[in-house]
């Protein structure tokens, strides 16, 4: 079924939240974008939901936090207060973004390549001889938990508890409960994950070391220390947007490189092209398909007037293919595109502040993985389901040639 | 003789880092992610680079003036 028919053109309603557009959004997309450039809610029709699909709009929105609010307490992903810088609107939010920008910025990220790439032969070591994998489960889940754990200090042993907490708090049950069984869980996940960091960081606070977390303690926010709250509200976005967005990233290219060879053996022959096919897997996939802003000013956009307090979802995957900013080619994947303005960091003063960190561990995963496995493919008949919102695969077999153990010491740049 | 020039709007900058990706050579970042122009004036050869640096911000903060 093409998702195009989430799209109903003549009542304007759509719904992005279904497995036909997680899998194939490209239909649904289009169809928002050309018929209801302001699309509803379906099934909320009155309630003030709108969609917001077309390049330049989504990009004017994101510029102007004045009105499309980022302040989302409302929305229930089991916390106590805003995360920081999230849910915070300007000026606020600059005050906290000077302050984590630079630890997560590109003088912070590039030395810790080396140590990526071993985290990434580590996790594919793991499954290297067995000519087989979940790919998912396996490689695009492990790996970025295993970098923030090796990032901030923590334990590897803590994985399963952070990455259990972080699904709870996601997609309680799988993400088909129904809200009085969901919020329950979420908030227990929430009080848990609120109740680990505060261990974390009494303890960062009397054995401080060299990682991220110590380095919180003694930085100044508008000229005083930063509260204990603020750090917990830092770590909870961490967890939340740190590890999702970079394993349905890889989800998403290791399935599509998967079943085009073609695309995939160019990367193989010339890793230098990796960079740009990181780029253009992120604006062809979009994994975070949207994001959320509250009305703080009321606005009209293509005749549709929102008000304050309205929920806007802003397609960021609409946009990136979008043939008015990206051209005849906007619905295709192409492999050397000159210029790749896309939004799947988001953008405006709310840009991934992860974004030198997702890219880089996209860059380093792909060069390794296709370094040691160049030819391989989903086992045949298996049907790949996306998980809607942030586009995870949930289950991806895959095959290849097995390998001999290689040990790390033979790694180049070692 | 032929010149280009970048102007930044630091204002409009977000730390996309797009163009000191693309053209290493020309921009730089501080310590936020943020532009920095390192040749305000590119040299011949890292024009082309220069060019599709600018036209990939994402946030549209980088403009260049070029005359024949």
């Amino acid at each position: 079924m093409s998702s195009a028919l989430e799209v109903n053109v003549s009542t304007g309603e759509a719904n992005p939240y279904t497995p036909s557009v997680a899998a194939d959004p490209i239909p649904f997309y289009s169809a928002l974008r050309t018929h209801c450039p302001v699309a509803t809610m379906e099934g909320m029709q009155g309630a003030g939901v709108y969609i917001i699909s077309r390049y330049e709009d989504v990009r004017w929105a994101l510029k102007h936090p004045e009105i499309f609010s980022s302040d989302l307490v409302a929305v229930d992903i089991g916390q106590d207060r805003p995360l920081i810088p999230l849910q915070i609107d300007p000026p606020e939010h600059a005050k906290y973004r000077r302050v984590i920008d630079p630890t997560l910025g590109p003088h912070e990220m590039a030395p810790l390549e080396d140590e990526i790439r071993i985290r990434v032969n580590e996790v594919i070591d793991q499954f290297a001889a067995d000519g087989q994998v979940d790919a998912h489960a396996q490689f695009s889940v492990p790996l970025p938990g295993k970098v923030f754990l090796q990032m901030t200090g923590l334990p590897l042993d803590d994985l399963d508890l952070l990455l259990n907490w972080k699904d709870e708090i996601i997609r309680p049950g799988g993400g088909l409960l129904p809200p009085e069984e969901a919020t329950p869980r979420r908030r227990a996940a929430g009080a848990d994950l609120y109740g680990y960091f505060a261990d974390v960081l009494r303890d960062r606070a009397e054995n401080p070391g060299t990682d991220l977390l110590s380095r919180f303690f003694g930085t100044e926010v508008d000229g005083r220390e930063m509260s204990n709250d603020e750090m917990l509200d830092i770590c909870y976005l961490f967890i939340l947007g740190g590890l999702d967005t970079v394993t349905s990233t890889l989800d998403c290219s290791l399935a599509y490189l998967a079943q085009n060879p073609e695309y995939r053996a160019a990367l193989v022959q010339d890793p230098s092209r990796i960079p740009a096919a990181v780029e253009e897997l992120l604006r062809f996939h979009t994994p975070v398909m949207q994001i959320l802003r509250v009305i703080k000013e009321p606005t009209e956009l293509h005749g549709v007037k929102m008000n304050t307090g309205d929920t806007v979802l802003l397609m960021l995957g609409a946009a990136d293919t979008d043939p008015s900013e990206f051209g005849e080619t906007a619905e295709e994947y192409c492999i050397d595109r000159e210029v790749n303005r896309h939004l799947a960091f988001g953008g405006g003063p709310h840009r991934c502040l992860g974004s030198h960190l997702a890219r880089l561990e996209l860059r380093v995963a792909l060069e390794e993985w296709h370094r040691r496995i160049p030819d391989y493919r989903i086992t045949e008949g298996f049907e790949l389901a996306y998980s809607p919102g942030i586009r995870e695969v949930e289950k991806l077999p895959l095959e290849f040639m097995p390998l001999e153990f290689m040990p790390l010491e033979f790694m180049p740049g070692e | 003789m032929s010149s280009l020039k970048v102007f930044l709007d630091v204002e409009a900058c977000t730390g996309h880092g797009r163009c000191y990706s693309l053209a290493p050579a020309v921009f730089s970042s501080d310590d936020l992610g943020h532009c920095e122009i390192l040749l305000a004036e590119p040299p011949e050869e890292l024009r082309e680079s220069t060019r599709r640096a600018v036209a990939t911000c994402p946030e549209g903060a980088l403009r260049i003036e070029e005359t024949a």
